[in-house]
Protein backbone atom coordinates (compact mmCIF):
# COMPACT_ATOMS: atom_id res chain seq x y z
CA UNK A 1 0.00 0.00 0.00
CA UNK A 2 2.82 2.41 1.38
CA UNK A 3 4.61 1.66 -1.70
CA UNK A 4 2.33 1.96 -4.48
CA UNK A 5 1.16 5.27 -2.87
CA UNK A 6 4.76 6.39 -2.96
CA UNK A 7 5.44 5.31 -6.98
CA UNK A 8 1.78 7.00 -7.83
CA UNK A 9 3.34 10.86 -6.01
CA UNK A 10 7.09 10.15 -7.83
CA UNK A 11 5.38 9.74 -11.30
CA UNK A 12 3.30 13.36 -11.10
CA UNK A 13 6.26 14.42 -9.72
CA UNK A 14 8.57 13.18 -12.75
CA UNK A 15 6.04 14.42 -15.26
CA UNK A 16 5.59 17.80 -13.42
CA UNK A 17 9.41 18.22 -13.42
CA UNK A 18 9.68 16.77 -17.43
CA UNK A 19 7.09 19.56 -18.14
CA UNK A 20 8.77 22.38 -15.95
CA UNK A 21 12.23 21.28 -17.63
CA UNK A 22 10.22 21.38 -21.42
CA UNK A 23 8.99 25.23 -20.80
CA UNK A 24 11.83 26.57 -19.04
CA UNK A 25 14.24 25.29 -22.14
CA UNK A 26 11.66 26.58 -24.65
CA UNK A 27 11.60 29.87 -22.84
CA UNK A 28 14.99 30.21 -22.83
CA UNK A 29 15.56 29.26 -26.69
CA UNK A 30 12.97 31.93 -27.29
CA UNK A 31 14.72 34.22 -24.91
CA UNK A 32 18.38 33.40 -26.90
CA UNK A 33 16.55 33.87 -30.32
CA UNK A 34 14.65 37.29 -29.19
CA UNK A 35 18.08 38.44 -27.86
CA UNK A 36 19.64 36.78 -31.86
CA UNK A 37 17.37 39.05 -33.40
CA UNK A 38 19.05 42.28 -32.19
CA UNK A 39 22.98 40.85 -33.04
CA UNK A 40 24.31 42.63 -36.03
CA UNK A 41 25.24 41.22 -38.62
CA UNK A 42 21.55 41.14 -40.22
CA UNK A 43 21.40 38.95 -43.23
CA UNK A 44 18.31 39.32 -44.62
CA UNK A 45 19.06 36.83 -47.30
CA UNK A 46 18.50 33.79 -45.04
CA UNK A 47 14.90 35.08 -43.58
CA UNK A 48 14.47 35.41 -47.63
CA UNK A 49 15.07 31.54 -48.15
CA UNK A 50 12.64 30.40 -45.14
CA UNK A 51 10.00 32.79 -46.57
CA UNK A 52 10.26 31.23 -49.72
CA UNK A 53 10.55 27.80 -48.73
CA UNK A 54 7.62 28.30 -45.73
CA UNK A 55 5.22 30.81 -47.28
CA UNK A 56 5.89 30.77 -51.02
CA UNK A 57 5.94 27.04 -51.25
CA UNK A 58 3.03 26.30 -48.95
CA UNK A 59 0.76 28.84 -50.87
CA UNK A 60 -1.29 25.82 -53.26
CA UNK A 61 -2.10 23.51 -50.23
CA UNK A 62 -3.45 26.59 -48.17
CA UNK A 63 -5.42 27.74 -51.48
CA UNK A 64 -6.42 24.29 -52.23
CA UNK A 65 -7.62 23.67 -48.37
CA UNK A 66 -8.91 27.03 -48.14
CA UNK A 67 -10.98 26.95 -51.29
CA UNK A 68 -12.73 23.59 -49.73
CA UNK A 69 -13.15 24.59 -46.48
CA UNK A 70 -15.26 27.60 -48.09
CA UNK A 71 -17.01 24.97 -50.67
CA UNK A 72 -18.23 22.67 -47.22
CA UNK A 73 -18.96 25.43 -44.94
CA UNK A 74 -21.54 27.32 -47.64
CA UNK A 75 -22.79 23.78 -48.85
CA UNK A 76 -22.94 22.88 -44.97
CA UNK A 77 -24.86 25.96 -43.74
CA UNK A 78 -27.36 26.07 -47.11
CA UNK A 79 -28.77 22.88 -45.99
CA UNK A 80 -30.05 24.35 -42.80
CA UNK A 81 -30.75 28.20 -43.98
CA UNK A 82 -32.61 26.90 -46.99
CA UNK A 83 -35.16 25.36 -44.74
CA UNK A 84 -35.50 28.51 -42.84
CA UNK A 85 -35.25 30.68 -46.03
CA UNK A 86 -32.42 32.88 -45.23
CA UNK A 87 -29.69 31.67 -47.80
CA UNK A 88 -28.55 35.06 -47.93
CA UNK A 89 -26.79 34.61 -44.45
CA UNK A 90 -24.58 32.23 -45.54
CA UNK A 91 -22.63 35.15 -47.03
CA UNK A 92 -21.86 36.34 -43.29
CA UNK A 93 -21.60 33.18 -42.21
CA UNK A 94 -18.88 32.06 -44.52
CA UNK A 95 -17.02 35.24 -44.24
CA UNK A 96 -17.04 35.56 -40.46
CA UNK A 97 -15.94 31.78 -39.89
CA UNK A 98 -13.34 31.91 -42.25
CA UNK A 99 -11.77 35.57 -40.93
CA UNK A 100 -11.90 35.11 -37.26
CA UNK A 101 -10.90 31.37 -37.08
CA UNK A 102 -11.02 29.02 -39.96
CA UNK A 103 -8.39 30.92 -41.66
CA UNK A 104 -6.15 31.52 -38.77
CA UNK A 105 -6.15 28.30 -37.26
CA UNK A 106 -5.93 26.01 -40.85
CA UNK A 107 -3.44 27.80 -42.19
CA UNK A 108 -1.42 27.86 -38.89
CA UNK A 109 -1.69 23.68 -39.14
CA UNK A 110 -1.09 23.35 -42.58
CA UNK A 111 2.03 25.30 -41.91
CA UNK A 112 2.71 23.28 -38.76
CA UNK A 113 2.16 20.33 -40.60
CA UNK A 114 4.61 21.27 -43.28
CA UNK A 115 6.71 23.85 -42.26
CA UNK A 116 7.74 22.69 -38.41
CA UNK A 117 7.61 19.23 -39.34
CA UNK A 118 10.37 20.11 -41.83
CA UNK A 119 12.46 22.24 -39.65
CA UNK A 120 12.35 19.46 -36.84
CA UNK A 121 13.75 17.08 -39.28
CA UNK A 122 16.07 19.61 -40.59
CA UNK A 123 17.57 20.80 -37.22
CA UNK A 124 16.94 17.24 -35.84
CA UNK A 125 19.25 15.20 -38.57
CA UNK A 126 22.26 18.33 -38.31
CA UNK A 127 21.55 17.94 -34.53
CA UNK A 128 22.59 14.12 -35.12
CA UNK A 129 25.47 14.09 -37.14
CA UNK A 130 26.62 17.04 -35.38
CA UNK A 131 26.30 19.90 -37.89
CA UNK A 132 25.85 22.15 -34.88
CA UNK A 133 28.65 21.34 -32.72
CA UNK A 134 30.41 21.80 -35.99
CA UNK A 135 28.98 25.59 -36.22
CA UNK A 136 29.90 26.34 -33.21
CA UNK A 137 33.16 24.98 -33.32
CA UNK A 138 33.23 27.34 -36.11
CA UNK A 139 32.55 30.56 -33.67
CA UNK A 140 29.05 31.03 -35.54
CA UNK A 141 26.05 30.73 -32.99
CA UNK A 142 23.87 28.36 -33.93
CA UNK A 143 20.61 30.39 -32.54
CA UNK A 144 21.93 33.13 -34.80
CA UNK A 145 22.39 31.24 -37.92
CA UNK A 146 19.49 28.52 -37.77
CA UNK A 147 16.60 29.57 -35.66
CA UNK A 148 16.03 33.41 -35.83
CA UNK A 149 16.20 33.22 -39.99
CA UNK A 150 13.19 30.93 -39.49
CA UNK A 151 11.23 32.78 -36.85
CA UNK A 152 11.31 35.65 -38.40
CA UNK A 153 10.07 33.99 -41.76
CA UNK A 154 7.08 32.16 -39.50
CA UNK A 155 6.05 35.79 -38.34
CA UNK A 156 5.97 37.47 -41.62
CA UNK A 157 4.53 34.74 -43.42
CA UNK A 158 1.48 33.56 -41.68
CA UNK A 159 -0.70 36.42 -41.64
CA UNK A 160 -0.10 36.63 -45.66
CA UNK A 161 -0.98 32.96 -46.13
CA UNK A 162 -3.88 34.25 -43.70
CA UNK A 163 -5.25 36.43 -45.70
CA UNK A 164 -4.70 34.16 -49.02
CA UNK A 165 -6.97 31.51 -46.88
CA UNK A 166 -9.72 34.57 -45.96
CA UNK A 167 -10.01 35.60 -49.72
CA UNK A 168 -10.16 32.21 -51.25
CA UNK A 169 -12.87 30.49 -48.59
CA UNK A 170 -15.15 33.40 -49.40
CA UNK A 171 -14.53 32.58 -53.13
CA UNK A 172 -15.26 29.26 -52.35
CA UNK A 173 -18.18 30.02 -50.89
CA UNK A 174 -19.17 32.51 -52.97
CA UNK A 175 -19.13 29.82 -55.91
CA UNK A 176 -21.31 27.16 -54.11
CA UNK A 177 -23.74 30.49 -53.24
CA UNK A 178 -24.07 32.06 -57.19
CA UNK A 179 -23.72 28.87 -59.03
CA UNK A 180 -25.32 26.14 -57.12
CA UNK A 181 -27.98 28.04 -54.86
CA UNK A 182 -28.67 31.00 -57.26
CA UNK A 183 -27.90 33.97 -55.13
CA UNK A 184 -27.02 37.17 -56.62
CA UNK A 185 -23.47 37.51 -57.01
CA UNK A 186 -23.26 41.87 -55.88
CA UNK A 187 -25.87 40.55 -53.38
CA UNK A 188 -23.28 38.14 -51.64
CA UNK A 189 -20.53 40.85 -51.95
CA UNK A 190 -22.46 42.89 -50.16
CA UNK A 191 -23.30 40.73 -47.38
CA UNK A 192 -19.95 39.45 -46.91
CA UNK A 193 -18.46 42.77 -46.55
CA UNK A 194 -21.76 44.21 -44.38
CA UNK A 195 -21.12 41.73 -41.97
CA UNK A 196 -17.17 42.11 -41.45
CA UNK A 197 -15.83 44.06 -39.06
CA UNK A 198 -12.12 45.44 -38.99
CA UNK A 199 -12.28 43.65 -35.39
CA UNK A 200 -12.62 40.63 -36.58
CA UNK A 201 -9.94 41.14 -39.36
CA UNK A 202 -7.50 42.31 -37.14
CA UNK A 203 -7.78 39.84 -34.39
CA UNK A 204 -7.72 37.05 -36.98
CA UNK A 205 -4.12 38.09 -38.44
CA UNK A 206 -2.58 39.46 -34.68
CA UNK A 207 -3.01 35.92 -33.46
CA UNK A 208 -1.39 34.53 -36.53
CA UNK A 209 1.73 36.33 -35.78
CA UNK A 210 1.43 34.06 -32.20
CA UNK A 211 1.16 31.18 -34.03
CA UNK A 212 4.09 31.90 -36.07
CA UNK A 213 5.91 31.98 -33.01
CA UNK A 214 4.84 28.54 -31.75
CA UNK A 215 5.49 27.16 -34.42
CA UNK A 216 8.78 27.93 -34.66
CA UNK A 217 10.07 27.78 -31.79
CA UNK A 218 8.18 24.25 -30.63
CA UNK A 219 10.01 23.33 -34.05
CA UNK A 220 13.06 24.50 -33.84
CA UNK A 221 13.82 23.21 -29.85
CA UNK A 222 12.53 19.74 -31.11
CA UNK A 223 15.24 19.65 -33.53
CA UNK A 224 18.06 20.59 -31.02
CA UNK A 225 17.09 18.23 -28.41
CA UNK A 226 17.11 14.87 -30.75
CA UNK A 227 18.61 12.32 -28.82
CA UNK A 228 20.01 9.08 -30.88
CA UNK A 229 20.09 8.59 -34.51
CA UNK A 230 17.63 8.27 -37.59
CA UNK A 231 14.82 7.23 -35.07
CA UNK A 232 15.33 10.29 -32.55
CA UNK A 233 14.66 12.45 -35.73
CA UNK A 234 11.61 10.64 -36.36
CA UNK A 235 10.31 10.89 -32.74
CA UNK A 236 10.90 14.39 -32.26
CA UNK A 237 9.42 15.54 -35.52
CA UNK A 238 6.43 13.58 -34.19
CA UNK A 239 6.70 15.26 -30.90
CA UNK A 240 6.60 18.46 -32.72
CA UNK A 241 3.65 18.54 -34.71
CA UNK A 242 1.92 17.06 -31.93
CA UNK A 243 2.88 19.66 -29.62
CA UNK A 244 2.32 22.80 -32.07
CA UNK A 245 -1.29 21.25 -32.77
CA UNK A 246 -2.08 21.23 -29.16
CA UNK A 247 -0.44 24.54 -28.80
CA UNK A 248 -2.05 26.24 -31.78
CA UNK A 249 -5.68 25.06 -30.40
CA UNK A 250 -5.07 26.21 -26.89
CA UNK A 251 -3.82 29.53 -27.87
CA UNK A 252 -6.69 30.22 -30.48
CA UNK A 253 -9.13 29.35 -27.75
CA UNK A 254 -7.18 31.98 -25.39
CA UNK A 255 -7.44 34.21 -28.12
CA UNK A 256 -10.44 34.59 -28.73
CA UNK A 257 -11.76 34.50 -24.59
CA UNK A 258 -9.23 36.96 -24.56
CA UNK A 259 -10.81 39.50 -27.84
CA UNK A 260 -14.56 38.26 -27.47
CA UNK A 261 -15.08 38.32 -24.08
CA UNK A 262 -12.26 39.74 -21.64
CA UNK A 263 -12.58 42.71 -23.83
CA UNK A 264 -15.56 42.60 -26.07
CA UNK B 1 15.83 33.25 -67.22
CA UNK B 2 16.51 34.69 -64.07
CA UNK B 3 18.55 32.60 -61.82
CA UNK B 4 19.65 31.88 -58.09
CA UNK B 5 19.13 34.41 -56.11
CA UNK B 6 17.07 37.09 -58.23
CA UNK B 7 14.75 34.25 -58.70
CA UNK B 8 14.41 33.70 -54.85
CA UNK B 9 13.93 37.54 -54.38
CA UNK B 10 11.12 37.14 -57.30
CA UNK B 11 9.46 34.47 -55.47
CA UNK B 12 8.92 36.43 -51.91
CA UNK B 13 8.60 39.29 -54.20
CA UNK B 14 5.14 38.28 -55.62
CA UNK B 15 4.16 36.26 -52.51
CA UNK B 16 4.56 39.73 -50.18
CA UNK B 17 3.08 41.81 -52.79
CA UNK B 18 -0.11 39.57 -53.02
CA UNK B 19 -0.53 39.37 -49.55
CA UNK B 20 -0.39 43.58 -49.27
CA UNK B 21 -3.09 43.61 -52.18
CA UNK B 22 -5.44 41.44 -50.55
CA UNK B 23 -4.90 43.10 -47.22
CA UNK B 24 -5.98 46.67 -49.08
CA UNK B 25 -9.00 45.55 -50.53
CA UNK B 26 -9.93 43.69 -47.19
CA UNK B 27 -9.11 47.09 -45.63
CA UNK B 28 -11.10 49.34 -48.21
CA UNK B 29 -14.14 46.82 -47.99
CA UNK B 30 -14.69 46.56 -44.81
CA UNK B 31 -13.80 50.35 -44.03
CA UNK B 32 -17.35 50.86 -46.08
CA UNK B 33 -17.90 54.40 -47.60
CA UNK B 34 -16.98 56.13 -44.46
CA UNK B 35 -13.34 56.26 -45.43
CA UNK B 36 -13.82 58.52 -48.26
CA UNK B 37 -17.53 60.32 -48.04
CA UNK B 38 -17.92 63.16 -45.75
CA UNK B 39 -20.80 63.26 -42.75
CA UNK B 40 -22.23 64.89 -40.23
CA UNK B 41 -23.34 63.86 -36.20
CA UNK B 42 -26.52 64.23 -35.46
CA UNK B 43 -28.47 62.50 -32.29
CA UNK B 44 -32.10 60.74 -31.67
CA UNK B 45 -33.68 60.78 -28.86
CA UNK B 46 -36.49 58.00 -27.63
CA UNK B 47 -37.56 56.62 -24.90
CA UNK B 48 -37.43 53.22 -25.90
CA UNK B 49 -35.02 51.81 -28.58
CA UNK B 50 -36.32 48.01 -28.56
CA UNK B 51 -32.76 47.01 -28.81
CA UNK B 52 -31.40 48.94 -31.75
CA UNK B 53 -27.28 48.54 -31.61
CA UNK B 54 -23.96 50.25 -32.29
CA UNK B 55 -23.40 49.90 -36.40
CA UNK B 56 -27.45 49.58 -36.94
CA UNK B 57 -27.89 51.55 -40.15
CA UNK B 58 -30.03 55.00 -40.27
CA UNK B 59 -32.41 55.07 -43.47
CA UNK B 60 -33.72 57.85 -44.85
CA UNK B 61 -36.58 57.49 -47.18
CA UNK B 62 -35.68 53.46 -47.49
CA UNK B 63 -32.28 54.26 -48.28
CA UNK B 64 -28.88 53.62 -46.44
CA UNK B 65 -27.31 57.08 -45.37
CA UNK B 66 -25.80 56.47 -41.89
CA UNK B 67 -25.27 54.32 -39.08
CA UNK B 68 -25.65 54.72 -35.15
CA UNK B 69 -22.12 55.34 -33.82
CA UNK B 70 -23.20 55.18 -29.75
CA UNK B 71 -26.04 54.48 -27.98
CA UNK B 72 -26.20 56.77 -24.69
CA UNK B 73 -28.29 57.16 -21.78
CA UNK B 74 -29.68 60.28 -20.17
CA UNK B 75 -31.49 60.50 -17.19
CA UNK B 76 -33.43 63.49 -16.77
CA UNK B 77 -33.67 65.01 -13.01
CA UNK B 78 -36.64 67.46 -13.70
CA UNK B 79 -38.87 65.55 -15.35
CA UNK B 80 -38.21 62.02 -13.22
CA UNK B 81 -37.08 60.09 -16.31
CA UNK B 82 -34.85 58.21 -18.67
CA UNK B 83 -34.18 58.85 -22.24
CA UNK B 84 -31.78 56.97 -24.51
CA UNK B 85 -30.15 59.03 -27.08
CA UNK B 86 -28.78 57.30 -30.40
CA UNK B 87 -25.48 59.20 -31.74
CA UNK B 88 -25.37 59.03 -35.55
CA UNK B 89 -23.38 59.51 -38.41
CA UNK B 90 -25.48 60.88 -41.62
CA UNK B 91 -23.87 60.97 -45.32
CA UNK B 92 -23.32 64.99 -46.07
CA UNK B 93 -25.61 66.34 -48.68
CA UNK B 94 -28.45 64.05 -46.79
CA UNK B 95 -30.98 66.84 -45.46
CA UNK B 96 -33.28 65.75 -42.78
CA UNK B 97 -36.19 68.04 -42.09
CA UNK B 98 -37.39 69.04 -39.00
CA UNK B 99 -40.51 67.49 -39.53
CA UNK B 100 -39.59 64.15 -40.35
CA UNK B 101 -40.83 61.14 -38.60
CA UNK B 102 -38.41 59.08 -36.56
CA UNK B 103 -38.93 55.45 -35.73
CA UNK B 104 -37.18 52.13 -34.91
CA UNK B 105 -38.10 49.70 -37.85
CA UNK B 106 -37.51 45.66 -38.13
CA UNK B 107 -35.57 44.59 -40.82
CA UNK B 108 -35.65 41.03 -42.29
CA UNK B 109 -36.01 37.64 -40.44
CA UNK B 110 -33.61 38.11 -37.64
CA UNK B 111 -35.20 40.99 -36.80
CA UNK B 112 -32.41 43.35 -37.18
CA UNK B 113 -33.56 47.08 -36.03
CA UNK B 114 -32.69 50.16 -37.84
CA UNK B 115 -33.65 53.69 -37.45
CA UNK B 116 -36.33 54.43 -40.13
CA UNK B 117 -36.39 58.10 -41.28
CA UNK B 118 -39.36 59.22 -43.18
CA UNK B 119 -38.92 62.71 -44.78
CA UNK B 120 -41.27 65.64 -43.39
CA UNK B 121 -42.32 68.19 -46.33
CA UNK B 122 -40.93 71.35 -44.62
CA UNK B 123 -37.04 71.65 -46.19
CA UNK B 124 -36.58 75.41 -44.49
CA UNK B 125 -36.27 73.74 -41.50
CA UNK B 126 -33.67 70.93 -41.82
CA UNK B 127 -31.35 69.35 -38.94
CA UNK B 128 -27.92 70.25 -38.86
CA UNK B 129 -24.98 68.82 -37.52
CA UNK B 130 -24.74 67.79 -33.46
CA UNK B 131 -28.61 69.07 -33.24
CA UNK B 132 -30.57 66.26 -31.48
CA UNK B 133 -34.58 65.21 -32.68
CA UNK B 134 -36.46 63.34 -30.52
CA UNK B 135 -38.10 60.05 -32.58
CA UNK B 136 -41.82 58.49 -32.27
CA UNK B 137 -40.77 55.51 -29.41
CA UNK B 138 -41.84 52.05 -31.02
CA UNK B 139 -44.26 50.11 -29.23
CA UNK B 140 -42.93 47.28 -27.43
CA UNK B 141 -44.10 43.49 -28.05
CA UNK B 142 -45.99 43.18 -25.12
CA UNK B 143 -48.08 46.20 -25.54
CA UNK B 144 -49.33 44.97 -29.13
CA UNK B 145 -49.63 41.49 -27.75
CA UNK B 146 -51.54 43.14 -24.74
CA UNK B 147 -54.05 45.17 -26.96
CA UNK B 148 -54.33 41.97 -29.50
CA UNK B 149 -55.47 39.86 -26.48
CA UNK B 150 -57.91 42.63 -25.21
CA UNK B 151 -60.00 42.47 -28.83
CA UNK B 152 -59.34 38.81 -29.16
CA UNK B 153 -61.27 38.02 -25.98
CA UNK B 154 -63.99 40.62 -27.01
CA UNK B 155 -64.44 38.89 -30.13
CA UNK B 156 -64.60 35.59 -28.41
CA UNK B 157 -67.63 36.63 -25.98
CA UNK B 158 -69.26 38.18 -28.90
CA UNK B 159 -69.57 34.75 -31.05
CA UNK B 160 -69.82 33.01 -27.92
CA UNK B 161 -73.06 34.29 -27.92
CA UNK B 162 -74.32 34.44 -31.20
CA UNK B 163 -72.98 30.67 -31.28
CA UNK B 164 -75.71 30.18 -28.14
CA UNK B 165 -78.65 31.92 -29.77
CA UNK B 166 -78.44 35.33 -27.85
CA UNK B 167 -78.86 38.47 -29.13
CA UNK B 168 -80.35 39.46 -33.00
CA UNK B 169 -77.26 37.85 -34.59
CA UNK B 170 -77.90 34.82 -32.73
CA UNK B 171 -81.05 34.14 -33.60
CA UNK B 172 -80.72 35.34 -37.06
CA UNK B 173 -78.68 32.06 -36.98
CA UNK B 174 -80.24 29.95 -34.58
CA UNK B 175 -83.76 31.02 -35.27
CA UNK B 176 -85.55 29.46 -38.52
CA UNK B 177 -88.78 31.16 -38.24
CA UNK B 178 -87.76 33.98 -40.41
CA UNK B 179 -86.59 31.48 -42.70
CA UNK B 180 -90.10 29.77 -42.77
CA UNK B 181 -92.40 32.33 -42.36
CA UNK B 182 -90.40 33.91 -46.06
CA UNK B 183 -91.06 30.69 -47.17
CA UNK B 184 -94.59 30.66 -46.63
CA UNK B 185 -94.95 34.05 -48.57
CA UNK B 186 -92.96 33.20 -51.27
CA UNK B 187 -95.08 30.32 -51.57
CA UNK B 188 -98.30 32.13 -51.22
CA UNK B 189 -97.12 35.03 -53.98
CA UNK B 190 -96.75 32.30 -56.32
CA UNK B 191 -99.68 30.48 -55.71
CA UNK B 192 -101.76 34.23 -55.82
CA UNK B 193 -99.79 36.48 -57.71
CA UNK B 194 -102.73 38.88 -58.11
CA UNK B 195 -102.35 39.65 -54.44
CA UNK B 196 -99.40 42.45 -55.65
CA UNK B 197 -101.60 44.54 -57.42
CA UNK B 198 -104.60 43.97 -55.47
CA UNK B 199 -105.51 47.35 -53.30
CA UNK B 200 -107.63 46.90 -50.50
CA UNK B 201 -110.48 48.35 -49.39
CA UNK B 202 -108.82 49.89 -46.36
CA UNK B 203 -106.06 52.01 -48.22
CA UNK B 204 -108.77 54.18 -49.75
Amino acid sequence: MKIISYSFFISVGRSVRTLLYYLGGLASLTMQTVHQIFVPPFKGYRVMVQIKKAGFDSLPIVILVSLFIGFIFALQSAYFMQRIGSEMYIASLVALALVRELGPVITALVVAGRVGASITAELGSMQVTEQIDALEAFASNPIKYLVVPRLLALIIVLPILTLFADIVGILGGYLICVYKLGISSSMYLQVTFDSLLPKDLNTGLFKTIFFGIIIAMISCYEGFNVEGGAEGVGQSTTRSVVLTFIAIIIADCFFTAIFYFVFP
Amino acid sequence: MIFGKTKLELKVGIFVFAGLVILAFFVLSIGKFRTWTSGYQVSFLFDFINGVKVGAPVRFAGMDVGEVKAVGINFLPQEQKTQVQLYSWVKSGVKIPMDSEIWINTLGLLGEKYVEIIPGGDYSQCLEAGQVMTGVDPVPMHEVMRTAKGIVDNLNQTVTKINSGEGTAGKLLGDDTLYNNLEELSEDLKRHPWKLLWKTKEDK
